[in-house]
Parts: C-alpha cells; structure tokens; sequence
C-alpha cells in the first residue's frame, strides 16, 4: 500500500513502552519483576504458518523454531493475552523462513517478512513478502533520514570481520535471522516509526527493488526539515540532560565493548579446555583395555567425560550464537544514537546562531522572524523525540539486558547440570562389586 | 659449603591391644636419600615382593600454576604425604613389615645409615637390573612374566600420558574460571552509570569473583587424584622389576644348564677319545701331539669335579627359581588386589571431586541469576 500523505502523529507522548515480553525470550521466562509471562503475539503467529519445508544451505531444522528447552515458554506463549495494561497491538510483523537463491552473478538469502495489520494504513490484513539483507540496509537508511529525530535500532553486522565464518551456515543465518527480526520488532513497536511510510513499503510491496529506483522521497515534515540544516553551526554548550546522554553511551558503548572481549575471551578458553577434554577422555578408554576388574570403570570415566566435552561444546556453541551478537547490536546501537545527537546539537546552534543574529540587529519589533521560530519549533520538537526515545530505550535496554544476561547464566547451569547428571550417574558403577562377573583365574588382573 | 634439604618427621605409634589407644612410641628425622636408601635395600633382599615405590623426587606433570621448585610448600607437603604413604604400604605388608632394617628405620636415628651399608647389599645388588634396556634371549620365557612385563610397561605408558593430559586440562580449566574473574571488575564500573540496573549488575559481578576464585581448592583438591595415579605409575615400574629379576634368574639358570651340558660332553669325549666338539686343547693336541693318558685321566677327573658342583648348582638354581615363582606369584596377587581396590577409590574420589565442582558451578550461577533477574 503507498496511498495518502502521512498523518500528524504525535510524535511523544507518555506512550513509554511498558515490559513488554521480549520477543527473543528464551528458555527462561522466569516470574520476574513486571511480569513478562506475557507472550509475544509475534512469536505465536509464526507457529500457525507452520514449519514449511526449508531449502536452508545445510538443509537444518526451520528457522522459526526456538531453543528446544523452551516448552514452557511456548505454553506462555500460547496464552494470548492482548491486552497489556489496556495497550492492543495491532501491528505484528515476524522475519523467518530464510532461503538460499542461486543466481549467476551472486548467491544470497532472503527471509519472509509476515505483516499482520489492523492498521488503516495497510490495504489488506496480511502480507508476505520475501527480502534480503541489503532491504533491510535500505530500509535503515531511509528511516535515518526521514526520522532523523528518532533513535532508529543497528542492523546486525553487513560483513562478517573474523572471516572463517561462513555466512550461508545455519549457525550464521539463524543468528542473522535473529536480529533481522529483533529490528523489524523495535521498529514496531516504537509509536512514530511503525508509521512510516517507507517501513510500510518494505512490508509491503512485491518488489522492492520498483521504489529504489525510483528514489521516492516519502520524507515526513520534520525529516524535510531537518534534512535541510545547514551543517556550519558548532553548538557551545550541550544542555545538561543531553551532555549526560552523551556522557553515558560513551561509558556504557566502552564497558560493552570490555564485556565483549571479555566474553570471546572466555569461549576462546573454554574450546581450548574442550580440545583438552577429548584427548583426556579416551586414555581412559585405552587403559581400560589393559584392564580386568576396572575395565567397566575406566570405560565409564571415559563415557562421562565424552558428555562433559558433549555439554561444553553446546555451551560454546550457545554463546557464540545468542550472546555475542546482541552486545555487537547494542554497540552499534549507541554509536548511531550519539550521531542522532550530534544531529540534534547542529539544530540547536542554528537556531542559537540565528537568534543571536536577530539581536544584534537590534530591531525593535518584539515579534520574532518566522525562521528563527521554526528554528526554535523544530529544536524543541527534536529535543522531545530524544528524550521520548531515550527513556525507551533505557526501558527497552535494561529487558534485553535482563533477559540476556539471565540466559548467560542460565547456559551455564543447564552445562553443570548436565555434567553433573554425568558424574552422579557413574558413582554406582565404579562402587559396584565385580567379583561375580571376573573369575580369579583372569592373568592381567 | 651448607647444603638445604628437607627433613621429615617420622613418629611411630603402637597401638596397645588392650585400650585401643595407640602410644607414641618413636620419632626421628629423616630426609629423602635415607628414604630412598631404605628402598634400595627392600629391592635387593626382596626381590619377588612388588616394593612399593617413593613419592617423586622432582615435580613433574606440572600445569602452570603448580610449581615445580622443590622447596615449594604445596610440593613438600605432597611429597611429605607420599612418604608417609610410602611406610604405611610397608608397615602393612606381610612379609616386609617384618624387616629388621625397617624397624631400626623408625627406631634409630643416628647410625642407620652404617647399619643399612653393614648388611653389605649394595655388593648383593645385581646390577644387570639398572641397566633397564639391556636384553636377556631366554629360551623357555614364563608366559605369566611375560604378560606381567608387558602389562607394566603398557601401564606406564598409559598412566604417564593420562597425568600429561591431566594436567593441560588443568592448566585449560584454570584460564576459563580466572577469566570470568574479569566480569566482576567491568560490571562494577558499568553499574555505576546504571540506575535501576545498577544493584542487580554489582552483586553479580560479586559472584562472578566468587566463582573465579573457586577454581585454586578445586585444582588443588585434584593435585591429590593426581597423586594417586603417580603411585602406581611408580608401581609399574616396581612390578616390572620383578618380572625383571625373574628374568634374569631365569636366564642365569638356563646358562648354567649350558654350561653344565657342555662340561658334560667334553668330558664324555674326553673318556671315549671322539671329538665331537671343537676345542682348543683339542686343537693343540693336533698341533703338538697328544696328550699323556695321565693328563688326560687328571683333565676327566677336574670335569667330573666341575659337573659335580654344576649339578648341584642348577638343583639349588632350580629350587631358588621355583620359590621365587611361588612367592613372587603371591605377593603379584596381592598387588593386584590392592591396586584395583586403591584405584577404583580414586576413581571415586575423582567423580565426587567433579560432583562438587558442578554444583559449586550451579550454585554460583544460580546466584548470578538472580541478581540479574533483579536488575
């Protein structure tokens, strides 16, 4: 759908997110503070389009299935419950369904994009559509300029840096498909940008490719706006409230980063322990061979330790795929909200800059010039959107948090969990009496 | 020049029969070459028991954080209890608690050393055994002995290399948990820019400390497991020794029978005047012309004197190796039941190491947990 000019919205507004659950909730949805047993409607619909069979490079399970220890969540899930402290959703979009297309020139993935819509701003009540990694990039840059007030959510990583992972893996499309999916869903949600227009474009249209080239400038008024100030201006002072903004991303962009490396540096460890393990595990075995009555024991020994390496790999495994990428994300986040107010300073020294100008001509009409007013108009209406912005995404910030940092320790208990079930299971069999199964005249032993 | 050594408490107790208390009865000080002494001694006047081995002398299979200086405390004390370990294993065997030098070993301080060298064992010591790669062809080999080196060397082989990977894991093991250390540090820094975040990520990282610091008692409990298999791995080379010994009494008894079946045709061909076998007297005899019938009679007479003592040589060789067998047989059962009794123990105390360690693990975690869900 393209029809129609875009509506006066209220841009703020105490339309501040409430905890909602996460869509990317995993296998823990505790009873946690503000109650997230709330499923995420999104989530609920992809279940009910069914797992259709997946042409995936390595030809893995679909990708709209989520971690296997999740039943409980599904079941909270399937409690459909609309109504969130009287809020009705009435946009739902999901990314699933990646496909590999092998063309001549180039071979990619594209992912199903599923709208369902309420909306009056949307023709039919469904759409599906199919778009690739360098729409969504489109997408992104367009909502940049055309809310260039707004704090527009980071795309997953467009090249993957460490080049030994392959981008068409299962691991590296599913951990994409994630994030694709976690964009779309921020964007949903946000009150001003689930209404433009070039949003409702890329769920919308059958081709995509027919409005890129036509560079249609579906620009709102304030992106018209502010698209057309003027660079020249250096702002002196960043108000106080903006300054610990930007004081804050800056900490906060540099401990994520620490907590990064951090985290690489202990899956790096831990495959090394890994390696470790499986050349320990099998001595055991080997001796065993040597054996009479430890036989059994020493091969248990080695049986157990093969589950331990079994569970540390997962371990690794999980992390690499669920934790790593979304404090990438997060990263990305904050260097493209400090442009957002780098942005937002530039209009304010305009202005400043032009009021000043307006008194030092020292007229004596009270009344102040049209442009300087629009000049105040649309540095006010900026500072509004930030700060409506920013509180969400404090709100927004501290969820994923949670949630992400609960499933970290999470992973690392269900690995204890099954080491220990490993150990505790063989105690019974090193404590059992062989006598009856060995005859005395056995040489070795 | 002073040198340092170390030196070890020995305190003896006797447990009176009537009240169960046990009395300290001896204590003296003794440092690890009169232990080492000892050893040497039991080898030699024992040579069928399976003698159990000294702790070792210098640290080996170490992971990086294990030092391997001598003087290190952790390794004294190591070392203090594979001593201790060393003289229970003897004071609880049958045969060698009996030793009289053993008992002056805990006894008398001064002057054992003379008393042990008075014995005279080092001349008795066949030193044939030292050289480990020195190869004896015999002919009628005793399969059990046989097997019984083969196992000895397979479970050195093995041993060594599990207490190699053993320790790498270790070494592995210790990166992973001292690295998590580190979160502790960046959550607290991050906390303090953070508000309703703040709490929840500063006890976490409290936790995360916690579980850091929890790896040095878990590896050091596993330096003790460790320990264990070192035992035996010096075990093997105690069985081997005996395998050994038998070998070579084996061989020595086969040479003498040789010996013996070669004077005995010389002196029958002596008496009836063929040769059948080349020698040198037979030799110059051609050369320089026969010899008197009364050199011959003496020759016969001095070969029947040497058959004579040959025969009851290889009675008592054959009676010596027959016992050896028998003793020795004994005392290979008897290990054999104390090393699966002892490693299956280990094994054990090894799983419940790992039980511990993955519930300190989970407990931690928990924690973490829950002061994430609080953030």
């Amino acid at each position: 759908m393209a029809g129609g000019p875009p509506k006066a919205l209220p841009s703020t507004g105490p339309h501040s997110l409430r905890d909602m659950p996460h869509p990317l909730a995993g296998s823990s949805s505790e009873e946690a503070v503000g109650g997230d047993s709330t499923p995420s409607p999104d989530l609920l619909m992809a279940r009910s389009f069914g797992d259709k069979d997946l042409i995936l490079p390595n030809g893995g399970t679909p990708a709209g299935t989520s971690s296997p220890a999740s039943s409980s969540s599904l079941l909270n899930r399937l409690q459909l419950d609309d109504d969130i402290d009287g809020e009705t959703r009435d946009l739902f979009v999901v990314v699933d369904d990646p496909k590999k297309h092998v063309c001549t020139m180039e071979t990619y993935i594209t992912y199903r994009i599923t709208t369902k819509s309420t909306r009056v701003e949307f023709d039919l009540p469904e759409y599906s559509v199919r778009r690739r990694y360098q729409d969504f990039d489109w997408l992104r840059s367009k909502l940049e300029e055309s809310q260039p007030t707004h704090l527009i959510p980071p795309l997953p990583e467009k090249f993957v840096v460490k080049g030994v992972v392959d981008r068409f893996s299962e691991e590296f499309v599913e951990t994409r498909r994630k994030a694709l999916d976690k964009f779309l869903k921020r964007i949903t949600d946000h009150p001003v940008l689930s209404f433009n227009e070039y949003f409702n474009i890329f769920l919308t249209a059958k081709d995509l490719n027919i409005y890129k080239k036509q560079g249609i400038a579906l620009l709102t008024r304030m992106g018209e706006s502010v698209k057309h100030v003027t660079g020249g201006y250096k702002l002196r002072t960043r108000p106080l409230e903006f300054a610990a903004i930007g004081d804050y991303l800056d900490t906060f962009a540099l401990k994520l980063g620490t907590i990064d490396r951090i985290a690489q540096r202990i899956i790096k460890e831990e495959i090394e322990y890994l390696v470790e393990l499986r050349e320990y595990g099998p001595v055991y075995s080997t001796w065993s061979t040597l054996e009479g009555e430890l036989a059994e024991p020493l091969e248990g020994v080695s049986a157990c330790i093969g589950n331990c390496s079994t569970a540390l790999e997962e371990l690794t495994d999980d992390m690499t795929e669920d934790f790593l990428p979304v404090l990438r994300e997060y990263i990305l986040y904050s260097d493209s909200m400090k442009s957002v107010l780098k942005k937002r300073d530039q209009v304010q020294a305009e202005y400043e800059a032009k009021l000043e100008a307006v008194a030092l001509r020292k007229e004596d009409r009270p009344k102040v010039p049209a442009d300087v007013e629009k000049c105040q108009d649309r540095m006010e209406c900026f500072n509004a959107d930030l700060k409506a912005d920013m509180e969400r995404w404090q709100n927004n910030k501290r969820q994923d948090f949670r949630q992400l940092l609960m499933g970290m320790a999470d992973k690392n208990i269900q690995y204890y969990e099954k080491c220990l079930m490993a150990w505790e299971s063989i105690i019974p069999l090193l404590q059992e009496k062989q006598e009856a199964k060995f005859p005395v005249t056995a040489v070795l032993s | 020049m002073q040198e340092t050594y170390t030196a070890y408490l020995i305190e003896t107790r006797s447990v009176e029969h009537t009240d169960g208390q046990s009395v300290l009865t001896d204590s003296l000080w003794r440092r690890y070459s009169e232990f080492e002494l000892l050893r040497n001694y039991l080898l030699v006047y024992y040579p069928h028991i399976v003698v159990p081995p000294l702790p070792e002398k210098r640290a080996e299979f170490v992971w990086h954080k294990l030092s391997a200086d001598n003087m290190d405390p952790d390794f004294v004390e190591r070392r203090r209890i594979g001593l201790e370990n060393f003289l229970l294993r003897i004071a609880s065997h049958p045969i060698l608690c009996r030793d009289k030098i053993f008992y002056l070993f805990l006894t008398q301080e001064g002057n054992w050393k003379e008393t042990v060298n008075e014995t005279g064992f080092q001349l008795k010591a066949d030193s044939r055994l030292k050289a480990l790669n020195a190869t004896f062809r015999v002919k009628n080999p005793d399969k059990r002995f046989t097997d019984l080196k083969h196992y000895s060397d397979e479970l050195q082989s093995v041993i060594s290399h599990l207490l190699r990977v053993r320790a790498r894991v270790a070494d592995r093991l210790y990166g992973v948990y001292k690295v998590h250390g580190n979160y502790g540090r960046v959550f607290s820094e991050w906390s303090a820019i953070e508000k309703e975040m703040g709490d929840g990520l500063q006890s976490a990282g409290h936790h995360m400390d916690v579980y850091a610091s929890s790896i040095d008692d878990i590896l050091e409990d596993e330096e003790h497991y460790a320990d264990q298999l070192k035992e035996y791995l010096f075990y093997a080379e105690a069985l081997r020794a005996v395998c050994r010994k038998h070998e070579l009494m084996q061989y020595d008894l086969e040479i003498a029978a040789q010996d013996l079946a070669s004077k005995k045709q010389q002196c029958e061909e002596l008496a009836t005047g063929t040769v059948r076998t080349f020698s040198l007297k037979g030799m110059t005899t051609k050369l320089f012309g026969q010899e008197t019938p009364e050199q011959r009679e003496a020759r016969i007479k001095v070969l029947e004197e040497q058959i004579n003592e040959g025969e009851q040589q290889l009675k008592s060789k054959n009676l010596e190796g027959r016992e050896f067998v028998k003793n020795a047989w004994a005392d290979i059962e008897r290990f054999k039941e104390q090393k699966n009794r002892d490693l299956k123990e280990a094994l054990i105390s090894y799983a419940v190491m790992q039980i511990s360690m993955c519930k300190k693990g989970i407990q931690v975690w928990t924690n973490a947990k829950e002061c994430f869900s609080k953030m």
